[in-house]
């Protein structure tokens, strides 16, 4: 078996290396990708959308119903990781700890007890409790703001530096992630609830897709923006540009929203333990 | 509207799959309805596609609005209107017959499941409808995904059989995927329409040889060809009734058509088959798939592991039916990308049906079957004729137009295998049969009384299936005006 696969291996090496006898030159400006429909977004990418970045414009415009597709696979890896790992028939434990923060001892209550909700004085201590680490803690707190920031700026300037939705939104999603891991998933779980992130990945995927939905049901083709000029008030050129915008900013929420809920999932294997 | 159905089919449930996965934390009870009337629409879509292309020929959608090559199209012609229907049909019949089977394997989950299905349909779809060879790679990202998932949400050793799927299916699309970037180096477009009519001009090109044997490779990996189809029987067995068959009627056949779609509509004609030696070796895949597999399926011990292996061996008639060259063969080869479609559908329904009732799917527990649940043997009666080949069932004019194009290609080994695994099918299902009507026998018991108490599933599972047992005779009666009126029309004239 182990030959068959050598085998196997070594012909399609093989005829790989057939296949690059004939590529065209490395960066050679007259192969045939460089000359068919290239030029066409090089020449004509600003005049008809609007947007100087290129890539963006191909992106979410004349290849932009590819990226809707695209952010949908990311929102099925999401759904699928949750539907795998979540586990939803919890067994409660039959004692908690709790720890006193200001002098450390710690309490256990039996039979299923807990304490009182609000009662900040008191940390829970379980599998996922970290220890307190002020060093962690102020460092992250204080980058934080920063790399959310950054994030919008990279979803924002994508029209014209690289950049857009799904950067954006992976930035935006470690920020969190970030915030999970230098404080602890429940105080991460009290911002964000699990709940949202899955309302927000859904709802940044039907974003994308209800744009086009509505340029359909304005008349015109699935993801042709132009037709939101009437809703936009503004030319149909610019109506394109503002489309993409509306899309990245969908496909950003969906991005985010899935990193952090492959994270929770991941990261306390499907339980969520306490707090929901 | 109707003008809209080409992005409809796809967006619709897409985005009733988002609806789903909020309503599941707002309002559960909602999910099911949704799905349904979602499916049932794409279903009255695509019928409504297949209409208009029979009566007005083949027309595209334009994606953003934007003109291919620069963007993305769809093409509707006669021959994915017609495999879209089937499959719409197949996903609406199956989730009306195992939401049942959903409810109870998946408890908590069940409204994720519901939303996967959906993403897994809008996928398949989107893969037949679509004109553009990159976009098709991502829709299948969509299918694969969503079907890893419902995979590995089965029992036992679901996880493992998933992971195995999951690494030959991302080889597979991996595969598919290079090839595509292959053509895209050495002609700079990537709309199927527009690589036909550059390639004309690259035949000597190497890099074109090389993509496409890199494509049909990964396709036949997706498809579960022979030597390529380790991750299937485990894939089907081990996931949970519903998953199975939806998948089972969906993807390969899905895959099937990409291969027929991409020797057909983007690699030219006489380049798939006149200056590529390509069509024989593949014949010759499918003859060594077809006996292979249906050996392996007369070694099984339990209904669904059976059927997963007449499945690979269906599979080599498709491959093996397109690849001989003639018009009979490739008829026989679409026909039966809608037939198999069909049958797979009404044999693991009533797979699903039994392991449901029966609790076990072994030949062991099926003793007595015909008596605790007439309908549902009736049901795999029907489909197991269909998959020998008797008529009027429509496995059988499929078959005879297989047998017909070989032997107006001389390929006598597909002959002989045809001939093969029908008589296998027709060991395989009348052992079933016979365990199902005569045993248990008084005798062999050991004096107790075998439990033979009714156990018949509810009417609600029960009528789709016959449904679908009905729809493979329907299927076989229309064979000549699905022939005549869609699939000639779906086969380039230059193929005689």
């Amino acid at each position: 078996m182990k030959r068959f696969a050598l085998l196997a291996v070594l012909l399609f090496g093989a005829l790989l290396v057939y296949g690059t006898t004939d590529f065209p030159d490395w960066g050679d400006p007259s192969s045939p990708a460089a000359t068919h429909v290239s030029p066409h977004y090089i020449r004509h990418s600003l005049e008809e959308t609007a947007v100087p970045n290129i890539v963006t414009a191909v992106l979410a415009d004349y290849r932009g119903y590819d990226t809707m597709f695209e952010t949908s696979v990311i929102f099925t890896a999401g759904l699928a990781c949750f539907f795998l790992l979540r586990v939803f028939a919890r067994k409660a434990p039959d004692s908690r700890l709790y720890r006193h923060r200001a002098t450390g001892i710690t309490l256990r209550i039996e039979q299923g007890g807990r304490l009182p909700e609000g009662a900040r004085e008191f940390e829970r201590i379980d599998s996922q409790w970290v220890p307190y680490d002020l060093i962690i803690r102020t460092a992250c707190r204080l980058v934080l703001p920063f790399i959310q920031l950054f994030a919008l700026y990279v979803v924002a300037h994508g029209h014209h530096s690289p950049g857009g939705g799904f950067q954006g939104g992976v930035i935006f999603g470690a920020a969190v992630i970030l915030y999970a891991i230098s404080h602890d998933l429940r105080s991460t779980l009290q911002m964000l609830p699990e709940r949202r992130t899955v309302l927000m990945s859904a709802g940044g995927v039907l974003i994308y897709a209800g744009t086009g939905l509505i340029c359909l049901l304005l008349g015109a083709q699935f993801l042709d923006y132009a037709a939101l000029a009437g809703i936009l008030g503004v030319d149909p050129i610019m109506a394109r540009s503002h489309g993409i915008f509306i899309v990245e900013i969908g496909v950003a929420i969906a991005v985010m929203a899935v990193m952090v809920s492959l994270y929770y999932n991941l990261a306390s294997v499907g339980r969520f333990d306490e707090g929901l | 509207m109707s003008a809209h159905f080409p992005a409809l089919i796809v967006v619709s449930p897409l985005m009733a799959a988002m609806v789903v996965a909020i309503l599941a934390w707002v309002r559960p009870g909602a999910c099911l309805p949704l799905a349904v009337v979602t499916l049932a629409g794409s279903l009255w879509a695509a019928a409504g596609m297949l209409w208009r292309v029979v009566v007005s020929g083949p027309f595209a959608y334009h994606l953003g609005n934007w003109p291919p090559p620069i963007g993305i199209a769809y093409q509707i012609d006669h021959l994915n209107a017609l495999v879209l229907t089937a499959m719409a049909a197949v996903a609406l019949v199956n989730l009306l017959a195992t939401w049942r089977h959903a409810r109870r394997d998946f408890a908590e989950r069940v409204n994720y499941f519901y939303a996967l299905y959906l993403l897994f349909c809008a996928g398949t779809y989107g893969i037949i409808v679509t004109g553009d060879a990159f976009n098709l790679f991502v829709l299948l990202e969509i299918t694969s995904i969503s079907g890893y998932a419902l995979v590995g949400m089965g029992k036992r050793d679901a996880a493992l059989a998933s992971l195995n799927y999951i690494f030959m299916g991302t080889i597979g699309a991996s595969f598919y995927l290079l090839g595509v970037g292959y053509l895209y180096l050495v002609t700079g477009t990537l709309n199927m329409a527009d690589l036909a009519m550059i390639l004309p001009r690259l035949y000597g090109n190497k890099v074109v040889t090389a993509a496409f044997i890199i494509a049909m490779t990964g396709l036949f990996m997706k498809m579960a060809l022979f030597p390529l189809h380790g991750w299937l029987p485990n894939a089907y067995s081990e996931s949970s009734s519903p998953v199975r068959s939806l998948i089972a009627p969906l993807t390969t056949k899905t895959m099937v058509y990409v291969m027929v779609r991409v020797a057909l509509y983007v690699f030219p004609v006489d380049f798939s088959f006149g200056h590529l030696a390509f069509a024989q070796p593949a014949v010759w895949l499918a003859v060594t798939s077809i006996v292979a597999a249906s050996l392996m399926a007369l070694s099984q011990t339990s209904l669904k592991r059976m059927l997963a292996y007449v499945l690979i061996a269906e599979v080599g008639y498709m491959v093996g039916g397109f690849w001989l060259g003639n018009r009979m063969g490739m008829t026989g080869a679409i026909l039966h990308i809608v037939n198999d479609a069909a049958m797979t559908l009404c044999a693991f329904l009533a797979v699903g049906s039994l392991r449901q009732q029966l609790a076990d799917d072994s030949f062991k527990a099926l003793r007595g079957a015909f008596r605790r649940m007439p309908w549902t043997m009736a049901v795999l009666v029907v489909a197991g004729l269909s998959m020998i080949g008797v008529p009027p069932t429509c496995g059988f004019f499929s078959k005879w137009y297989l047998i017909g194009g070989a032997l107006a290609a001389g390929q006598w080994a597909f002959v002989g295998a045809l001939i093969f695994s029908s008589l296998i099918n027709a060991v395989l299902f009348f052992r079933i049969f016979e365990i199902g009507f005569f045993e248990p026998f008084a005798a062999s018991d050991h004096g107790h009384p075998p439990d033979l108490a009714y156990a018949e599933a509810p009417a609600t599972v029960i009528a789709p299936m016959l449904v679908t047992a009905a729809g493979l005779v329907v299927l076989g009666l229309l064979t000549g005006r699905i022939v005549t009126r869609i699939i000639d029309a779906a086969i380039p004239a230059a193929i005689l």
